[in-house]
């Protein structure tokens, strides 16, 4: 069955009565998770997933897929309103649209991310039903020797999240590379740092980790000036100005491009995706020092990103049967548990209900994309809850939220220490970004280069006959090389704003 | 003093009230809803078997079963929660084999045989799968060249240490390099893409794979053939190699249970063994069914001690 005829198929079922209506449960749920911090997509689906038990395949796995694409919309609300990030691929947007909204322009910021978020996930849905097979071909062609040499580049980008002092960006990036060798070796299985303690085997969460850093710090901050007469900010234009929409839909593209490909890669997830995105977008920028203080593209591009990125991560899914990020692995569960495997198999044994889930996620972005859009007016009016009612709230759903991850207390401590460790970062302006970076790209990038290192016997230079890796690598070291330069020719002025605020 | 006496008096009846009911409900259990602890996240396999027999011993029981997921630990944070529960049948695990391989690493804070093992639903013995492309058609294929080509081959690892890959080559004495990977789906990814010459995995989790051509299933590590999908897959034995592995999970609780209570638990797992709704949804996700009750899973456990404590010396 040629993808127009199959996507036809799949419209017809999809947009029947009890499946329409439960993409528009799957995605409200997913925009709900989203916007509550602490609780995110995987969370929500494996919690979901034996309610579906009972229903039909069709509409359950509509309404799960729903629920994870749904959440990458809802995130951005609260990082934008409250500094809070909704969901863990909404971190990086906290830093520049919370910036927006402090300049009273949160409208422009939820507005954009909608729009990149709608053209991110449309982008890759069609992309998806048109060249979902031979890109996924692709994609398998794609080893862990060229996903290092990604990671690589990923790493060299940290410049970008750095800020205006070396010193203490690098603090803040060794502290995440530390806290990512936590748990297992890779190679041989030993534990590393658990001090004896169990909850440590399996590494730092983290959601968790994410958070306590970005979450329960901002509360415990809000908390010192809650007696404060504070502007509201208020929402008034959701559309960028005139002269703002050129680097904005740039943003748009190179986040929608990332995303995607990101999205065919097994192993990375929809947090690198929306990182990576903020860095590009600072290094591609004419004046990259408008970061951090409301750069539309810093808000643009991740939020695509991550969005692309889901939708993308459904490709390999579909036609591979490979889940390549965690979230997906739970809808593969979801799959499996209803009795279908997905792969090559069941575009044939069931075109009926492959279809019907690729046209059900044209339906829930066009949804998500109203809920955002003309009711980003009504989202606002979080910031508009007195502090002293959201930040215990706030507090609790992150307690929940943390709880759920592992079913255990421990993790809640665990986002307790986190949250504290950065309040006194943000007292003493050490950036958080780093450590993120650093944090999930660490642990991907050594598992990546121990399995090349094995395949090339020990011999580094085999990256580098390799196309792929060797391109990217090589590019790498162009990024490296650029920023010593610019950094050696500006040194004395980034030595001298160690102790600008 | 009289008062003390009075409620001393008060105290002794209300125990013995108290011990009456309590003999009395030993005989009726469950009065109340049972959690399940699953030691693993929500959509793995473990979780996939521990919701199957969750909702057919809600059926057998008349009562609540609760799943509850608590992950970590590889596994030992939601086992030993077993063990710290109150021994009143209200609190189970599912056990799988880690069960046994972490106290070996040394990595658990409980030996395996602090459990009491109620019964086991789920066996899966792995199979051993190339590309469909790749030039070994048969088992004696792939271990010739390996043979032929020690530290040539590349095994794609879904997990480390790898029994399975050790024991293989324990038992044949050839040489191959291990790559390890987190979870089979990247580790059939590595032999899908070409790099990993073998993979050994679950039969449900190459099952999408296999079906589409992609894969091919050489060998099972079990003792007899497994029905379906790879009925004509031969075992290793038929190779000619004793080798017989493979990922068990049951139902475990604190050994102090009380004797009735456990009675009633392991009647209700063999009936759950053959519950045409068990069996169904088992069969539907690719997950064997290996009913193996209270006597026989403790021994089958120990007899795996003594399997695997040689293969985790070699990986340590």
């Amino acid at each position: 069955m040629d993808s127009i005829s199959g996507l036809l198929l799949g419209f017809s079922t999809a947009l029947q009565g009890g499946n329409i209506l439960f993409c528009i449960i799957g995605v409200s749920a997913g925009m709900l998770v989203g916007i509550l911090p602490g609780l995110g997509p995987v969370t929500a689906i494996a919690l979901l997933l034996p309610v579906t038990f009972r229903m039909e395949a069709i509409p359950a796995i509509i309404m799960l897929a729903g629920i994870y694409y749904g959440s990458m919309y809802g995130g951005t609300i609260t990082s934008v309103l409250i500094n809070v990030p909704g969901e863990a691929a909404s971190v990086v947007t906290c830093i520049d649209g919370h910036a927006m909204a402090k300049k009273g322009r949160a409208g422009t910021a939820l507005g954009v991310a909608a729009i990149g978020s709608f053209i991110g996930g449309t982008a890759t849905v069609i992309g998806l039903s048109l060249l979902g097979p031979p890109l996924a071909k692709l994609a398998l062609g794609f080893g862990p020797q060229e996903f290092f040499a990604i990671m690589f580049l990923g790493m060299t980008m940290i410049m970008g999240l750095i800020g205006k002092s070396l010193i203490r960006g690098m603090l803040s990036a060794a502290l995440g590379l530390t806290l990512a060798m936590i748990g297992m070796d890779p190679m041989s299985g030993a534990l590393r740092f658990t001090f004896g303690e169990p909850n440590l085997m399996d590494g730092l969460d983290f959601v968790v980790i994410a958070m306590g850093l970005f979450g329960i710090s901002e509360v415990l901050l809000g908390y010192e000036t809650i007696n404060a007469e504070k502007r509201v900010e208020r929402i008034s234009k959701l559309l960028p100005e005139r002269d703002e929409w050129r680097p904005t839909m740039g943003a748009i593209g190179r986040g929608t491009f990332l995303g995607f490909l990101l999205g065919l890669i097994p192993g990375a997830n929809a947090v690198i995706a929306s990182v990576l995105s903020y860095s590009i977008e600072k290094k591609v920028a004419k004046d990259p020092s408008r970061f951090g203080k409301g750069a539309i593209e810093g808000v643009a591009g991740p939020e695509t990103a991550n969005n692309a990125f889901a939708g993308s991560a459904m490709i390999p899914l579909f036609t591979l049967g490979i889940p390549t990020s965690p979230t997906v692995a739970i809808l593969f569960g979801a799959f499996i548990m209803h009795g279908l495997t997905p792969g090559p198999a069941l575009f044939n044994e069931n075109p009926t209900l492959v279809w019907a889930i690729i046209a059900s996620m044209y339906i829930g972005n066009a949804v998500l994309l109203v809920f955002n859009l003309p009711m980003a007016r009504l989202w606002a009016k979080i910031a508009f809850i007195p502090e002293r009612i959201l930040y215990p709230i706030i507090v609790a759903i992150a307690v929940v939220g943390a709880y759920s991850t592992s079913g255990s207390l421990w993790q809640v401590g665990a986002m307790l220490v986190a949250g504290v460790v950065g309040y006194f970062f943000k007292k003493v302006d050490i950036p958080l970004a780093p450590l993120l970076l650093t944090f999930v790209l660490g642990k991907l990038m050594e598992n990546t280069f121990i399995q090349s290192m094995i395949y090339f016997g020990g011999n580094v230079l085999g990256f580098f006959a390799r196309p792929i890796s060797g391109t990217i690598l090589i590019l790498a070291f162009i990024v490296l090389g650029f920023s010593i330069v610019s950094a050696w020719k500006g040194r004395r002025r980034s030595l001298g704003s160690d102790t600008e605020v | 003093m009289k008062r003390f006496v009075l409620s001393v008096m008060v105290l002794l009846l209300a125990g013995g009230v108290l011990f009456a009911q309590g003999t009395k409900a030993a005989v009726q259990y469950p009065v109340k809803p049972i959690e399940l602890v699953v030691p693993f996240a929500a959509g793995g396999g473990t979780d996939a078997v521990g919701r199957a027999i969750a909702a057919s011993l809600k059926e057998i029981l008349k009562q609540e079963v609760v799943v509850s997921n608590k992950t970590g630990g590889g596994g030992s944070v939601g086992m030993i929660d077993g063990l710290n529960a109150k021994p009143d049948g209200y609190t189970l695990i599912v056990f799988t084999r880690e069960v046994v391989s972490l106290p070996l690493l040394g990595q658990a804070p409980f030996k395996t045989m602090d459990f009491k093992f109620l019964g086991n639903l789920n066996i899966d013995p792995p199979v051993v799968v190339v590309q469909s492309t790749s030039k070994y058609k048969t088992i004696k294929d792939l271990l010739d060249d390996m043979k032929a080509n020690p530290d040539k081959l590349k095994f794609a690892a879904s997990v480390v240490p790898n029994y399975y890959g050790i024991q293989l080559a324990m038992t044949t004495g050839f040489k191959f390099v291990t790559v390890p990977f987190n979870g089979a789906a990247p580790a059939l990814t590595e032999v899908l893409g070409g790099r990993g010459d073998f993979a050994i995995v679950g039969p449900g989790e190459a099952r999408a794979q296999v079906e589409a051509g992609n894969l091919r299933p050489l060998a099972v590590m079990a003792e007899s053939r497994i029905a379906g999908l790879y009925k004509d897959v031969p075992t290793f034995r038929e190779a000619g190699l004793d080798i017989v592995s493979g990922t068990y999970r049951g139902i475990a609780a604190n050994p102090a249970l009380p004797e009735a209570v456990s009675r009633i638990l392991e009647d209700a797992l063999a009936k759950v063994a053959v519950d045409p709704a068990f069996v169904q949804f088992m069969n539907k996700a690719y997950l064997g069914i290996g009913y193996k009750n209270s006597a026989e899973i403790t021994k089958f456990v120990q007899k795996d001690i003594e399997i695997l404590k040689p293969i985790i010396e070699l990986a340590k």
